[in-house]
C-alpha cells in the first residue's frame, strides 16, 4: 500500500492571518503531516529540524512571516541566517536540502498554506522515503516523557 | 624552544611581582615528556615548571571562563588562542581590561599521535630546536622533522600570530595560506551524497560520548548542555546512532562563526574521531557569506548574533 509521505510543519502561529487557514492548519491537517506551533520562527532550534529529519519526517515546511512583519520584530531575521546555514550544513553532510521548505507568508496570502503543502509532497512522494538521518529508533511508550 | 621558555618565564615573574595580573595560565611540565599541562601560576616559586614546546596541546582560553570577572588574568596565547579569547570577549566572557594576553607566534603543535606511530608508545625525552624534533625511546634518540609531526588543523592554519597580544614574544611569522582549508572542504563536497553521509556515519558512530571535546573547547562553556538536559531531553545521550549523530551535527553548529579552528577538539578525543571537517565548513560559510572571520578584533559579532533587516532580499517567496 502506499503510504503519504510523513511531513512535519513548523508554524509560527502569526503568520497565518486569516482565520480559516489557521482553522484548517489547526484541525483539518492530514494524518500523514505533524504540526509544530511555535510562537516564532526565531524560536525553531536547529535541533528540531534535526529532529524531526532523524524521527522519520520525509520532509519539513517552516511556514513564516516576512521581515518586518514579524510580530517580534527580528525573529525571522535571526531565524533565516540560522537556519539557511543550517540545512547548508546538513546538505554538506549528505541530507538533502530539498526536502525542507521555507514558506514566508504575507497578508494577501490567503488559501497559500494549502497549495504550498500539497505541492510540497507531490514533491517529496517524487523523491521517495528519506534514508539519510532518519536514525531514531522508538521505545516502547511508557512514563511521562516517553 | 628553551630560550622563548626563559624569556616567557622572564615576563610571568615581571607581571607577577608588578600585580599586574593575579593568575598566569600558562603550561608546566608533567610526568610523560610528551604531554605537559595547563597551568595556573599565582606565585614565583610555582614558576620552576614552566614549560613551552610544541607539544602544548591544550586551548588555553578554555579555562578564561572559569574565573570570575573581577579577576585580572595573564595568559599565554598562540595565534587561534588569542582569536579564541578574542571571541569570548565578544560574548562578554571576560572584560578585556582583566587580561592580558601574552602573546607567542605559533610554528604549529605537533600531534602525540603521529609521534607515537613514528617510534611507539613509551617516549621518555623530548626536545625541539626549529626545524628539528627529538624524541627518546627505548634509550636512543630518535630525530624527527617539525613539518611531519603538525597536527592537521595547524597545517591548515592561517593566521599563526597572536590577534590583539599586549606583548608578543618572538618575531612573527607569515600568515598561513588561506586557500588550504578551501581544499579539503572542496575535497569532501565533490563526494557524491551517499559517500557524505557514510563518511559522516563512519566518523560520528565511533563516538563514545565522554565529551572530551566539549571539555577542551573554549566556546563551550554552557552550564548546562544540550545533551545534559533531560526534561525535555532534547536528544538521546547515549551511544545510538541518532544519538551520537545529533551530537555531533548540532555541536559543530554551535559553534558556527565561534569556532577559530584550534583543533582542540579533535587532539582531545580519546577515540580519534574527526571533527574540522564540519567546523571549517561553517567557518568558511561565515567567510562567504558574512565576511566574518571569528576573533579578529574584540567587538565584532559573530554573524547569527548580529542579523539586520539587510537580509530582506533573501527572503524567497
Amino acid at each position: 500500500m502506499e503510504t503519504r509521505p510523513k511531513i512535519a510543519l513548523f508554524q509560527c502561529k502569526w503568520c497565518l492571518y486569516s482565520q480559516p487557514d489557521q482553522n484548517w492548519v489547526d484541525n483539518d491537517l492530514p494524518s500523514s503531516m505533524y504540526l509544530v506551533k511555535l510562537p516564532c520562527t526565531g524560536r525553531i532550534n536547529p535541533l528540531y529540524i534535526l529532529n524531526a529529519a532523524q524521527g522519520g519526517a520525509d520532509g519539513i515546511v517552516i511556514s513564516g512571516c516576512l521581515p518586518e512583519k514579524c510580530h517580534y520584530k527580528e525573529g525571522n531575521l535571526s531565524a533565516l541566517r540560522q537556519h539557511e546555514e543550517f540545512l547548508n550544513f546538513l546538505d554538506y553532510i549528505g541530507y538533502e536540502r530539498s526536502r525542507v521548505r521555507f514558506v514566508w507568508l504575507d497578508l494577501q496570502d490567503r488559501g497559500r498554506i494549502q497549495k504550498e503543502l500539497a505541492d510540497f509532497e507531490a514533491e517529496i512522494a517524487k523523491l521517495g522515503k528519506a534514508k539519510v538521518l532518519a536514525t531514531r529508533t522508538n521505545v516502547s511508550p511508557g512514563g511521562q516523557y516517553a | 624552544m628553551p630560550e622563548l621558555t626563559t624569556e616567557l618565564r622572564k615576563n610571568i615573574e615581571q607581571l607577577l611581582t608588578d600585580q599586574v595580573v593575579d593568575v598566569v595560565i600558562a603550561f608546566k611540565k608533567a610526568d610523560a615528556p610528551l604531554r605537559p599541562q595547563p597551568a595556573f601560576f599565582r606565585n614565583l616559586e610555582e614558576l620552576e615548571d614552566l614549560e613551552y614546546n610544541g607539544l602544548c596541546q591544550n586551548n588555553l582560553a578554555n579555562y578564561l571562563t572559569r574565573y570570575p570577572h573581577d579577576t585580572k588574568i595573564g595568559i599565554v596565547v598562540r595565534g587561534c588562542e588569542s582569536r579564541s579569547v578574542n571571541a569570548l570577549i565578544v560574548e562578554k566572557q571576560h572584560p578585556r581590561e582583566n587580561l592580558y594576553m601574552i602573546g607567542i607566534p605559533c610554528q604549529g603543535i605537533l600531534d602525540i599521535r603521529k609521534i607515537i606511530k613514528k617510534t611507539g608508545e613509551d617516549v621518555t625525552g623530548y626536545s625541539e630546536d626549529g626545524d628539528q624534533v627529538s624524541v627518546v625511546y627505548e634509550g636512543k634518540e630518535v630525530n624527527l622533522q617539525r613539518s611531519d609531526l603538525l597536527h592537521d588543523s595547524c597545517l591548515r592554519c592561517a593566521h599563526p600570530n597572536p590577534v590583539n597580544a599586549d606583548v608578543l614574544l618572538g618575531e612573527p611569522l607569515p600568515d598561513g595560506d588561506p586557500t588550504i582549508v578551501r581544499l579539503a572542504i572542496e575535497e569532501f563536497e565533490a563526494l557524491d551524497r551517499d559517500e557524505r553521509y557514510a563518511w559522516f556515519q563512519k566518523e560520528a558512530e565511533r563516538c563514545i560520548r565522554c565529551y572530551a571535546c566539549r571539555e577542551a573547547c573554549p566556546m563551550c562553556y554552557c552550564t548546562e548542555c544540550f545533551v545534559d538536559h533531560a526534561t525535555p531531553r532534547w536528544t538521546e545521550s547515549d551511544i545510538s546512532q541518532a544519538g551520537t549523530q545529533a551530537w555531533h551535527i548540532i555541536r559543530a553548529f554551535h559553534q558556527a562563526g565561534r569556532c577559530t579552528s584550534c583543533g582542540a577538539c579533535e587532539r582531545a578525543c580519546p577515540m580519534d574521531i574527526k571533527m574540522t571537517y564540519l567546523t571549517d565548513k561553517l567557518n568558511n560559510d561565515m567567510l562567504e557569506v558574512y565576511q566574518f572571520e571569528t576573533g579578529m578584533d574584540d567587538n565584532t559579532q559573530p554573524p547569527f548574533a548580529s542579523f539586520n533587516l539587510d537580509d530582506k532580499n533573501r527572503f524567497v517567496i
